[in-house]
């Protein structure tokens, strides 16, 4: 062990100022910890694919011509139109990426916070525990934020310098509003069910593990319940097929399933609302035990 | 009075953990004293506003444990008993992140992180991972980011638990330097006496809850008895009823010594009146010092 090699302890001139957003520096520490990990930056590089495939996608849309040979057989996918987002924004495909992104990022959030203790530590300060949820929640909303809403727009933004008019915008003048809605939406339910996850072990493994687990259950659940009973509703059961459904609902196109989109709603609210309660009782200071 | 509480009381369900702790701190160390589960932890823990009093009231520098948190927390640095750390940060980040939490501006913290560790001896390895401290580091750590933001009281819950002699004692040291050299405060709860002893000016002690003994130590020394230490040849068992009779307290120890803690009021001949009632010789006799472990022994009990 280092000896003390210095005594000079002094008292700190300044003062001590409420902030504005106390949990703003647990947001961005929990940011900085997850790009500490270097699996995390290449998930995190993987999870723009999909953007980037759809983005040429736009470009190829304005350049027909050009493309003529490769977009034959494809013409129906590159016809940018609500529906082109709306593809974008609930294939299987990208919302794994969001829950492998958030696996990396998210998972040790709470339950590292349980594991060492740390909880006490955090309220020791002036420091509520809204504001420490809060903190941990704008994790999740900035890396599902960053995945989703950043690429939506710039979607927008690059069609319309390809197209070079406006029309596009003129056409859907309410798509960035959809955009920005889904994309609030998905960074909201996936920061409640993360912190769900993360809040029930300290055991990060673990927690990783139940969230892609939770996630593809609901699915095979909803597989083998509709193999069994044939009635669509039984989507609700899956996280999946209700975000797709809300994501329909948003961008203004048909449900997947013969299910209204509000049920879906509903269901995911719920299960945001399930996760605060159990988030405000597995975050205190003390783990009091009677 | 830095700290005051009133009929404070608290229960985890049905174990009660404090029942009715009235008692007003001094300024300098003081010691919290008591066996396990005697409500240490759970005073302190009430006091930062962790855990809400069942009943009672109490004030920290003035501020309302009920009302005041925010401003308690921001005049209190807490030193848990149990490890804790954020994985993946190195020592500098996480005090300065504490710092920060507390209401520093950011590159004060940062600063202010640099100039504790250096003070708490962790100044070469404040780069180094948390992760790969040893449990003595991470003691240091935990006072470092409970001073990190200048406070006016330190709880410091066990700061030497597992420690070795080495690492106990330089923390003690550190203990010692706050609170006699930095005009902070200093609220030391321990089982380990000499810990006490060494450092705080005056005690509290609990047990089951309840406040045993409070004072300066060397009040409560001097007030509640007089201890003599001797040796016997004889029946004991008879000698130590008869003293026990006479409000006497009688401990025998490992080595067959007999400490017998008497009422300040009482005569010490009473001892070797006694002694000839039973028929024992007194081989060794000697007034001793009372320590704060005969202290503790008197209020709590050896056992």
């Amino acid at each position: 062990m280092a000896t003390i090699r210095e005594k000079g302890y002094s008292h700190w001139a300044g003062t001590l100022c409420e902030r504005r957003y106390p949990w703003w520096p647990i947001t961005r520490t929990g940011i900085r910890l997850a790009f500490r990990k270097k699996a995390f930056k290449f998930v995190f590089a993987m999870a723009f694919v999909p953007s980037f495939f759809f983005l040429a996608s736009i470009y190829i849309s304005e350049r027909l011509e050009d493309f003529k040979a490769l977009v034959r057989s494809r013409e129906a996918l590159i016809s940018v139109t609500p529906k082109y987002f709306n593809e974008f924004f609930t294939l299987p495909f990208f919302l794994f990426l969001i829950i492998l992104v958030l696996a990396f990022a998210a998972a040790g959030l709470i339950s590292d916070d349980l594991k060492h203790n740390s909880l006490q530590l955090y309220f020791s300060r002036p420091l509520h525990k809204k504001d420490y949820l809060l903190g941990k929640m704008s994790v999740v909303f900035f890396f599902v934020l960053i995945i989703t809403a950043l690429p939506g727009l710039v979607f927008i933004i690059f069609k319309l310098i390809f197209a070079g008019s406006f029309k596009f915008f003129l056409d859907y003048p309410w798509l960035p509003l959809s955009i920005l809605g889904y994309s609030a939406f998905l960074a909201v339910f996936f920061a409640f069910y993360v912190l769900l996850l993360s809040a029930s072990s300290k055991n990060t493994r673990y927690v990783t593990i139940l969230i892609f687990a939770t996630y593809f259950f609901s699915d095979i659940l909803f597989g083998i319940l509709y193999e069994t009973f044939r009635k669509p509703a039984m989507a609700l059961f899956s996280i999946r097929a209700n975000l797709q459904q809300v994501g329909a609902f948003l961008f203004g196109q048909k449900p997947r399933y013969a299910v209204p989109a509000v049920w879906s709603f509903i269901v995911l609210a719920g299960i945001c609302v399930l996760s605060a309660v159990i988030l405000s009782r597995k975050t205190r200071s003390v783990e009091v035990i009677k | 009075m830095s700290i005051e509480v009133k009929d404070l009381s608290f229960r985890y369900g049905k174990i009660v953990a404090l029942d009715g702790v009235t008692m007003k701190l001094s300024e300098g160390a003081v010691g919290l004293l008591g066996p396990n589960g005697a409500g240490k932890s759970t005073l302190l823990r009430i006091l930062l506003g962790f855990l809400v009093p069942e009943r009672g009231e109490g004030k920290v520098l003035d501020y309302d444990i009920r009302r005041d948190l925010a401003m308690i927390r921001r005049s209190v640095g807490y030193m848990p008993e149990s490890d804790c750390f954020i994985a993946g940060m190195d020592a500098v980040t996480f005090t300065a992140y504490f710092g920060e939490l507390s209401g520093m501006p950011r590159q004060e913290a940062m600063k202010r992180a640099h100039e504790v560790l250096f003070y708490v001896g962790l100044g070469e390895a404040r780069y180094r991972l948390l992760d790969t401290y040893s449990a003595g580091m991470k003691q240091r750590l935990k006072l470092a980011q409970a001073l990190v933001h200048d406070p006016k009281i330190l709880f410091l819950d066990e700061p030497t638990s597992n420690l070795d002699p080495n690492g106990r004692n330089d923390i003690l040291e550190l203990i010692r330097d706050i609170s006699t050299n930095k005009s902070i405060q200093v609220l030391l709860s321990s089982h380990i006496l000499a810990d006490i002893e060494s450092i705080c000016g005056s005690v509290v002690i609990l047990n089951k809850g309840r406040l045993a003994a409070e004072g300066r130590m060397a009040d409560l020394r001097a007030i509640n008895y007089s201890l003599f230490e001797l040796r016997l040849k004889g029946d004991g068992e008879a000698f130590r009823k008869d003293l026990e009779s006479l409000g006497c307290r009688v401990d025998e120890m490992e080595d067959r010594l007999i400490k017998i803690y008497m009422p300040e009021k009482s005569d010490r001949m009473d001892i070797f009146r006694a002694a000839s009632r039973t028929g024992v010789q007194i081989r060794y006799f000697v007034k001793s010092q009372t320590s704060l472990e005969d202290l503790f022994a008197g209020v709590v009990g050896v056992d």
